[in-house]
């Protein structure tokens, strides 16, 4: 397990990441979402050891990283942002070099990067020097690098940045499959590849946590309502009137006209969407309007995402009000000189 | 360590770049050797190989740069120093397996330069003693000036930046002794006595007349701890203050 508690960095005056706390548990894909410039790359450049923290602490299968690094990051395989490969190597050469580096005993070394290399599909690169390699190749490589010596824990920094769309299945297959005996935290600013990997996410904006929490939670705790489509043939105000008094509809929020008696009504609902539906369909039926489709659509992650990142902490509300006060009163001393 | 070591030996053997630097270093000492030679009936004093050697550490002061000046510099470029600093390594074997890495080539270096003493001594006559001695000097004054150069490139991104910067500190280094003497120095003679003290050349004169003294051994082996420790506090610094 990796315990991050109250983790802080200042570059110079400017706080990057602000006293985030979170834990990793073992078998677990954590994911870790923010636009650019949240903190992303910082917290995991901490966590992995490579930047010290200006305050906080990080325990890796409990041993701290600052206090025993050595020993703390025997259990870490880190793949950067930037993959750390050399140009001037050959793929093999490179990672028989990253093996020497995590101290691979000399008996395993060998099968350890022929199994890396079969995982990741650079078998036919592995004479290739490594400025030839493509982006993608280059990137593997970095990733190869990091799953040497089977690490319990990865860190990977968005890892299908520069990947073809195969590419991306490929490597979010191989995530998924590490879940088996290993914990990943894993980051990124796409939204469904977050959504299709991983346990749970953190949501992280300018240096502050906004959620932690599973997909599913975050859906219903921000999204609220679910939204239930219904597409009907017959009158529109008789099928609006139904629909209106059905237990657990909060509103009707559209009625589109697809011509011919064919209407579209979009219901915001509340409570338990099956139960809903089904209520609304045998009303319906019974009122002898025929029902052509209906489906439920959760709401969008996407929109889920970019409120959380738009929700304000408290500091910072209070921060943003008095900057709207003095707007205000600037606002109308102007009008008032007018 | 030793896997950094060996990385690093396989980056300079691998590619043409130990061989080349050989090649240079092997075409100054060349022109030391036949200017020597050519002057032979002008010279006052006998001809000597611990001459050669003062004359080609001159040279030093562009050839180390070259050697040292991507040991950190291109980590940082290529960005795998993320990759060092995460794995479970100290930085202290990090440091101590890139200087031995140097250190590697610079006796790979001096091993070629053997052919000269080798071939006059089928041709002529070898004080060997006088050669053993000045070989240990030129490999202290060497290790001191790889120990700076190796300082210097964790200090910038850009490696030909760290070149330049470690000819210039190299350059005083040779020449403080020089400074140290003229007329306006020897004014302040506590200031004289200090630069003195930093002079590498009066050394490396005891070693190419035929002594070895403990204290000039001391010299260079001090030099060359505090320039390491001073490397290893640099990069520690920058990791902390990054940003």
């Amino acid at each position: 397990m990796i315990t991050i508690e109250n983790l802080t960095k200042y570059y110079g005056k400017n706080r990057a990441v602000n006293n985030i706390s979170f834990t990793i548990n073992d078998n677990e894909i954590l994911g870790f979402l923010g636009p650019n410039g949240a903190g992303k790359s910082t917290t995991m450049n901490m966590i992995a050891g490579y930047l010290p923290m200006t305050a906080g602490k990080v325990t890796i299968c409990g041993s701290d990283i600052s206090k025993e690094p050595v020993k703390a990051k025997r259990n870490i395989g880190y793949l950067p942002e930037i993959p750390p490969v050399y140009p001037d190597m050959r793929v093999r050469e490179y990672l028989s070099f990253c093996a020497g580096l995590k101290r691979i005993p000399m008996v395993k070394k060998s099968s350890e990067i022929t199994r890396v290399m079969q995982l990741l599909k650079i078998t036919d690169v592995k004479d290739k020097l490594i400025k030839n390699l493509s982006k993608g190749y280059k990137q593997r490589v970095g990733f190869a690098q990091a799953l040497l010596g089977d690490p319990k824990f990865l860190i990977l920094d968005e890892p299908t940045v520069g990947l073809d769309p195969k590419q991306v299945t490929e490597v979010r297959n191989i995530i998924t499959d590490l879940k088996k005996d290993h914990s990943v935290i894993f980051s990124s600013h796409i939204l469904s590849e977050v959504s299709a990997v991983c346990d749970r996410v953190v949501i992280i904006n300018k240096g502050d946590i906004k959620a932690i929490d599973t997909i599913e939670n975050l859906e219903k705790q921000t999204g609220g309502s679910l939204m239930l489509h219904v597409k009907i043939k017959g009158s529109r105000t008789a099928a609006a009137n139904i629909i209106e008094i059905v237990k657990g509809v909060k509103e009707i929020a559209k009625i589109e006209a697809e011509g011919n008696d064919f209407y579209e009504f979009i219901v915001q609902i509340t409570g338990d969407g099956d139960a809903v539906r089904s209520d609304i369909m045998s009303e319906l039926l019974k009122n002898s309007i025929q029902i052509t489709e209906i489906y439920t659509e959760k709401p969008d992650l996407e929109s889920v995402f970019v409120q959380l990142i738009n929700s304000k902490t408290s500091k910072s509300g209070i921060e943003e009000l008095y900057e709207e006060i003095k707007a205000e009163t600037a606002d109308n001393a102007e009008k008032e000189e007018e | 360590m030793f896997s950094v070591y060996k990385k690093d030996l396989q980056s300079f053997f691998y590619t043409p770049f130990a061989y080349v630097v050989t090649a240079l270093f092997l075409f100054m000492f060349t022109y030391m050797f036949n200017s020597g030679l050519g002057t032979l009936d002008q010279a006052t004093f006998s001809f000597t190989f611990p001459d050669i050697f003062y004359n080609v550490i001159i040279f030093f002061i562009f050839l180390i740069p070259i050697l040292t000046m991507r040991t950190f510099a291109d980590e940082r470029k290529f960005g795998t120093e993320v990759l060092l600093m995460t794995s479970p390594v100290n930085v202290v074997q990090i440091i101590v397996g890139k200087y031995l890495a140097n250190i590697t080539v610079f006796i790979f270096m001096l091993a070629s330069a053997m052919f000269f003493p080798i071939f006059t001594a089928i041709k002529g006559e070898v004080v060997v003693s006088q050669l053993i001695c000045a070989y240990l000097g030129f490999f202290l004054w060497g290790a001191m000036y790889i120990a700076i150069g190796q300082l210097v490139s964790c200090f910038t991104e850009n490696s030909i930046i760290a070149a330049i910067l470690g000819e210039i500190v190299m350059f005083v280094f040779l020449f403080i002794d020089n400074f140290a003497m003229t007329d306006f120095i020897a004014q302040y003679p506590t200031l004289q006595a200090f630069l003195y003290a930093f002079a590498a050349q009066p050394r490396f004169a005891y070693f190419s007349q035929g002594f070895i003294r403990l204290s000039d051994i001391v010299f260079f082996l001090s030099a060359i701890i505090v320039c390491l420790v001073w490397n290893y506090i640099a990069i520690e610094k920058r990791r902390w203050n990054r940003g």
